[in-house]
């Protein structure tokens, strides 16, 4: 059983991505005996409304049962945000609320960022924040969007102490860090750049935060599957139950699934 | 084994794989451990694979020497069933050193080649900046066993000064492995505004038909659909697949555009992502083996026009 906490959904402006539909990722999914993903909108990074992405996501997956757990992004810029929040979490149960402040105008420190996590604070769900979607290098003139810092993480860990945070795409984190913030217990990370062997990230952040911080993720469609999957077969070391936290269970427990 | 090393294989449980002789029978043995995940082969640590771009980044050759990030890579290679692998230690950062620093350098690479002579490979990283000096750091390199020459960003391989290395690289019949990029944030471009580009390969290539030329980390940050369709009329130009990008669908576009012989696998320190997208690309057994090691192996033993 895998659930990967990292994947997404639509079109992407600067890069064909190859399944980026439900029904190609499911496919792809299949053939990498990934059980269930947790999907975002791309449209929402990049719609002025991103709720309207949301909307097309909730359709998107209808027809794919369980397959997909589909996470609203919320756009704390936009009019009306907290009346889209309210829908998300009321209306389509929503497992989590991902934030893109670099694709819409705002840090996690500024009055709409502290606003938003508030928020979802309130409603007692995690915030996804995915640190990157793809490397700027060699980014697109169009794409002025830059990473999330650790140090923004922190400032928004110790301003929201009730807050959960699903971290996605993430390297750099130190977690001694993320531990004296007071995320042992309120995070989970995905491994989708983090190293098993060799650098031994993930062994690193285990040893801070508990493996209950850690949870398999893919980054599905932008990259491919085989990496995390080699990561996955590399822990066989692991007990079965901690192999199993990392590839499901911490999820399905963080997510209320 | 020292405590680090001892560390490190308790902390992700391969202490019986590392134990083992050699990496094909490290894979060998987790293989039969446990099923691998349904969309990884049944076989994927004892595919034969070389890596044809990595570093000894460590100052090894050095007293007393903290050996532990060199053990780490080797015992990675050996769990993820990398016969070979190809080091380099380049000055980075713009620096353009002088040959002592070269040396020295290229002296850590050495120390590591003679600690796991059955792992690493070495490349001499040299800097044409420093003249005659560099064609005698290449022949010392290639005296003590190393098969190739690393250029990092000190020169866009455009420029005249590269000529020499070229041609001792012709010479003696051995790779020419360059740092590239086609970099367009203007950051990054800033600080290393001379780093080579696919058409600066091409340009060198043309002058140099006979030299065995690798373009370095395809996936190394830059855009690497730029670089792929700049290389599709150099055909005697490689390509290596490592940098820390898993971008879905860069293997099978570099089949597409230049044909699954020009392609070697590599990793430059991104180990498992880098074994990850071969074993997931969308192509041929025989292409994945040739990708693998069999280009790299063919490349190594062709002999110059």
């Amino acid at each position: 059983m895998i659930i990967d906490v990292n994947a997404s959904l639509g079109h992407y402006p600067f890069r064909q991505l190859r399944y980026n539909t439900p029904e190609k990722l499911v496919g792809l999914m299949d053939r990498n005996g990934i059980d269930r993903a947790v999907v975002t909108s791309l449209h929402a990074l990049f719609y002025r409304d991103a709720h309207r992405g949301n909307e097309e996501l909730q359709e998107a997956v209808r027809a794919h049962g369980s397959r997909f757990i589909p996470i609203a992004t919320i756009n704390p810029k936009y009019v009306g945000w907290e009346r889209d929040l309210a829908q998300a979490v009321e209306g389509w149960r929503t497992k989590a609320v991902a934030l893109a402040p670099a694709y819409h105008g705002y840090t996690l420190g500024d009055e709409a960022g502290r606003a938003v996590l508030a928020r979802i604070s309130e409603y007692g769900l995690p915030v996804l924040l995915n640190q990157r979607f793809e490397d700027r290098r060699g980014r697109h003139a169009w794409d002025r969007a830059e990473d999330l810092t650790l140090t923004a993480l922190l400032d928004a860990a110790k301003a929201h102490p009730k807050l959960k945070f699903l971290l996605v795409n993430w390297i750099g984190l130190d977690g001694a860090k993320l531990a004296a913030a007071g995320l042992r217990g309120r995070c989970l990370i995905d491994f989708a750049r983090l190293q098993v062997v060799y650098r031994k990230d993930v062994s690193k952040l285990v040893h801070s935060l508990g493996v209950e911080a850690l949870a398999f993720g893919s980054h599905l469609p932008f990259e491919y599957a085989g990496s995390s999957l080699v990561k996955l077969a590399n822990l066989e070391s692991w007990s079965a139950a901690d192999r199993e936290k990392l590839a499901w269970r911490n999820a399905a427990a963080f997510l209320g699934l | 084994m020292n405590s680090n090393r001892r560390e490190f294989l308790a902390q992700t449980g391969l202490l019986a794989l590392a134990a083992l002789p050699t990496a094909r029978s490290a894979g060998a043995s987790a293989a039969v451990a446990s099923s691998p995940p349904a969309g990884l082969p049944a076989d994927w640590r004892t595919l034969r694979k070389h890596d044809a771009h990595n570093h000894v980044f460590s100052a090894v050759n050095r007293p007393n020497a903290d050996w532990s990030e060199v053990d780490a890579m080797v015992e990675a290679a050996a769990v993820l069933g990398i016969e070979k692998v190809c080091c380099s230690h380049p000055i980075t950062a713009g620096v353009l050193a002088d040959i002592a620093a070269v040396r020295d350098a290229n002296d850590s690479v050495l120390a590591a080649m003679k600690r796991y002579p059955d792992r690493i490979l070495g490349y001499c990283f040299v800097q044409p900046g420093n003249g005659p000096q560099a064609l005698d750091e290449i022949e010392r390199c290639l005296d003590a066993g190393m098969i190739g020459v690393k250029l990092y960003n000190q020169f866009k391989y455009t420029d005249p000064v590269i000529y020499p290395i070229a041609e001792k690289c012709i010479q003696r019949q051995i790779l020419f492995l360059g740092h590239s990029a086609y970099i367009t944030d203007e950051r990054t471009l800033a600080l290393q505004p001379k780093t080579s580009n696919a058409l600066d390969f091409c340009v060198l290539a043309q002058r140099y038909p006979e030299l065995k030329l690798i373009l370095g980390h395809v996936n190394g940050g830059g855009d690497w659909e730029w670089a792929i369709k700049g290389l599709r009329e150099c055909t005697n130009v490689y390509l290596d697949t490592s940098g820390s990008l898993i971008d879905d669908g860069t293997i099978e576009l570099c089949v597409r555009e230049l044909g699954h012989r020009r392609i070697l696998f590599a990793t430059d320190q991104t180990m498992e992502g880098c074994v990850g997208k071969i074993l997931s690309a969308e192509i041929t057994t025989e292409q994945r083996e040739d990708i693998f090691w069999r280009n790299l192996q063919r490349l190594m033993t062709r002999r110059s026009a």
